[in-house]
């Protein structure tokens, strides 16, 4: 069979494996998110131990590969009781790591914004809640998006992993697809259009954005 | 806790296996990402477009996907590397991608006065590179060299897929003799934590020896 | 006396870690009464002025502002009595620190809208008002990376305004501005004067607290060395420290004021914008 007619044929389930990618990055990011605020929170407060905990968190989550989370997330926990089904594994694992980066953007973020806004604000007479929301964070997230977004165009690209644990993302369905066709390259290539399609698409976007709220504010 | 004795060992081969291809794949990446850097800056447009494309490539695709491609995509034309080969070959071809932008990163960043220093001197490109700009652009490439080479370990973790024998082929050929999953993969974890911890100590130290100097 | 006494200060001592910022600084500000401090950089002057909203909290000594008081060393005020003295005593900053976020009339707006729920057409009009009184009607939807320093000093001016404050604080207000837009501020300040606001300002622009000032403080080596009418402190010292201090600086600026150069503030200052409202010398 050509080519051309394999990855017609192929096509709708590398998109359906694509949904899944996508549906694992949603989730992923969502805790990786909630997770690094939870770290720039502990990292930044008055509570030693806290500080302390977080820190030997993003230090230690910073240096162990994924795939090694994935692995002690699927395989490690349920032997120890706690049975994750491998999206949820890839979930936790990809969050667990990818939330030390975006704690750490959080905190360069917070970092940029010079000592001399906040005192302004406080001198206006503005109280501890609207400083942070009405100048701190609206500044510090400018700073926040450039790495934010590279870092979400990772995260999207280190989903393929689950494809060791059997989840049906779409390195899942490529790497199905080649054993089944005998055509690995045909496959692996409709794959790397699909992702670097997306890839391209979401960069546009972004940037896109990120121009957007940068044009807004000057 | 016998486990553990019983596949530390291996855990260490392993490791050993891993820092070579790390330390190879770096080197080159290095060299040919000065060069390709120096190309993407001074080489006109089409060899400056061409590298620029390949960084894109080589920063849009899964990694996953990139070494399939070069072990099992390849074997479709009958070119059969040997997880090895085809296991450096992608590391080198990735660490190129991101030197690339490591070095051009640094070069912009050594002030276009240093630049014209250089040339009001009448150094040539080479010499002015060599004298001037890359002795400067070193400090400020130092920190993302050091993720760089951290990255570059963490990569090796995909290399069991074709086979090669690294930290996690060892620790699933243990999990699958032993039924200890947690045991195994921590041992690899603990393995990698130690060389990654290791490599950003190194890093900090030499940033701190380099801020001296300034 | 006392009655009108807006800002009391008595034994006000600071220190970081084992340094002493200055020590032991009294002075009473009636209201309306324009107070300059100067003195050599180093001094404390900045750390000083703002202990007066506490944005430094101090060692010892106490600060009565308005109804509140400040006392130092012991626990800090409660939050609700800080922003109380913090709505009244507006501030303008060396570095203006305006919220680059926001334009001009966004950073103008903020106070009102945060702290009082002042509904945003009311904060609107007044902001648009203020901007107007200093000239920067036209530059009001500008963001502050568009404006240059002098119109973004006026704009942080504006926006201390916005806060109805008793007394305002200016820290170095011109000292980051290029020359030519020194005057613009200052005109603006000397519009604040002449309503009658009550002024603590650091500064280093002698001719200008020697015109517009009712008293002079000055500072040196973590304490006041002089205090007095501006004019007595300035054209004669009794002070040792402030007499060098004095010579030092002033000394350069009477041989520019002969000169043609000291045209751009010099010819302003004495000029109708004196006498005016907020900045009447920038239409």
């Amino acid at each position: 069979m050509s080519t051309l007619q394999l990855w017609g044929q192929y096509l709708p389930q590398f998109l359906a494996g694509l949904v899944v990618s996508l549906q694992l990055t949603g989730a992923a990011l969502v805790l990786a998110l909630a997770l690094g605020t939870l770290l720039v929170l502990a990292r930044t407060g008055r509570i030693r131990i806290l500080a302390a905990i977080a820190t030997g968190y993003v230090e230690v989550f910073r240096a162990v590969p994924v795939l090694v989370l994935l692995f002690t997330a699927y395989y490690s926990l349920a032997q120890l009781g706690l049975r994750l089904p491998g999206f949820w594994a890839g979930v936790v694992a990809l969050g667990a790591f990818y939330g030390t980066l975006y704690g750490e953007d959080m905190r360069s973020g917070l970092q940029s914004v010079d000592p001399g806004q906040r005192e302004a604000a406080v001198a206006l007479g503005l109280s501890n809640g609207a400083v942070m929301r009405r100048v701190v964070l609206p500044q510090a997230f400018l700073a926040f998006l450039p790495p934010g977004t590279n870092e979400l165009s990772n995260l999207i690209k280190d989903t393929s992993l689950v494809l060791t644990i059997g989840v049906t993302d779409l390195m899942f369905q490529a790497n199905a697809a080649a054993a089944a066709t005998f055509q690995p390259m045909d496959m692996f290539l409709l794959a790397g259009v699909v992702y670097f399609a997306f890839y391209i698409l979401l960069s546009r976007i972004l940037a896109r954005w990120e121009l957007n709220v940068q044009r807004r504010r000057s | 806790m016998h486990v553990v004795a019983l596949y530390w060992q291996a855990i260490v081969d392993g490791g050993g296996v891993d820092l070579e291809l790390t330390a190879i794949a770096v080197a080159v990446s290095v060299v040919v990402g000065i060069l390709a850097a120096v190309g993407r800056i001074y080489g006109g447009k089409l060899l400056g477009g061409a590298i620029t494309v390949y960084v894109e490539i080589i920063r849009g695709l899964p990694p996953i996907l990139q070494l399939f491609i070069i072990y099992f995509g390849l074997s479709q034309f009958q070119i059969n590397l040997s997880s090895f080969s085809a296991g450096l070959l992608w590391l080198v071809l990735y660490g190129v991608g991101y030197a690339v932008e490591i070095f051009r990163a640094g070069i912009e960043a050594v002030s276009v006065g240093q630049r014209e220093a250089a040339d009001a001197l009448g150094l040539t490109r080479v010499q002015a590179l060599r004298k001037i700009i890359l002795p400067q652009a070193w400090m400020v490439m130092l920190p993302s060299l050091m993720t760089f080479l951290v990255l570059q370990v963490k990569n090796t973790t995909l290399l069991y897929l074709v086979g090669i024998a690294d930290i996690m082929y060892q620790a699933r050929l243990g999990t699958s003799a032993t039924e200890q999953p947690a045991i195994m993969y921590g041992m690899a974890a603990i393995a990698y934590l130690i060389i990654n911890l290791t490599l950003s100590r190194i890093g900090s130290t030499l940033e701190r020896r380099q801020a001296l100097y300034r | 006396m006392s009655s009108d006494v807006v800002v009391d200060i008595e034994g006000l001592t600071k220190r970081f870690g084992p340094r002493t910022v200055f020590e032991d600084i009294s002075l009473q500000v009636q209201r309306s009464e324009v107070v300059a401090v100067i003195g050599p950089s180093g001094a404390g002057k900045s750390t000083f002025i703002r202990c007066i909203n506490y944005l430094h909290p101090f060692d010892a000594g106490r600060i009565r502002v308005l109804d509140h008081e400040l006392v130092g060393g012991g626990a800090p005020p409660s939050k609700a009595t800080l922003r109380q003295i913090r709505m009244q005593v507006g501030m303008a900053f060396q570095t203006f620190n305006l919220f680059p976020h926001l334009t001009a009339l966004g950073n103008v707006m903020l106070g009102p809208m945060e702290t009082k729920r002042v509904p945003a057409s009311d904060a609107r009009d007044k902001a648009m008002a203020l901007l107007t009184s200093v000239g920067l009607a036209d530059r009001a939807e500008a963001y502050p990376r568009r404006l240059s320093g002098g119109e973004q000093q006026r704009v942080a001016i504006c926006r201390a305004l916005a806060m109805d404050p008793e007394v305002m604080l200016f820290d170095e207000p011109t000292s980051m501005l290029d020359p030519e837009m020194v005057g613009e501020v200052l005109g603006t300040i000397r519009g604040l004067a002449a309503q009658g606001m009550t002024l603590i300002l650091v500064t280093h622009e002698m001719q200008f607290a020697k015109e517009v000032a009712d008293t002079v403080v000055v500072m040196a080596d973590g304490r006041v060395v002089e205090k007095g009418p501006a004019r007595d402190v300035l054209e004669h010292p009794t002070s040792e420290r402030s007499r060098t201090f004095l010579t030092r600086v002033l000394k350069p600026l009477e041989t520019v004021e002969d000169g043609q150069e000291q045209g751009q503030h010099g010819g302003q200052e004495s000029g109708p914008g004196a006498t005016t409202a907020l900045g009447g010398d920038h239409p």
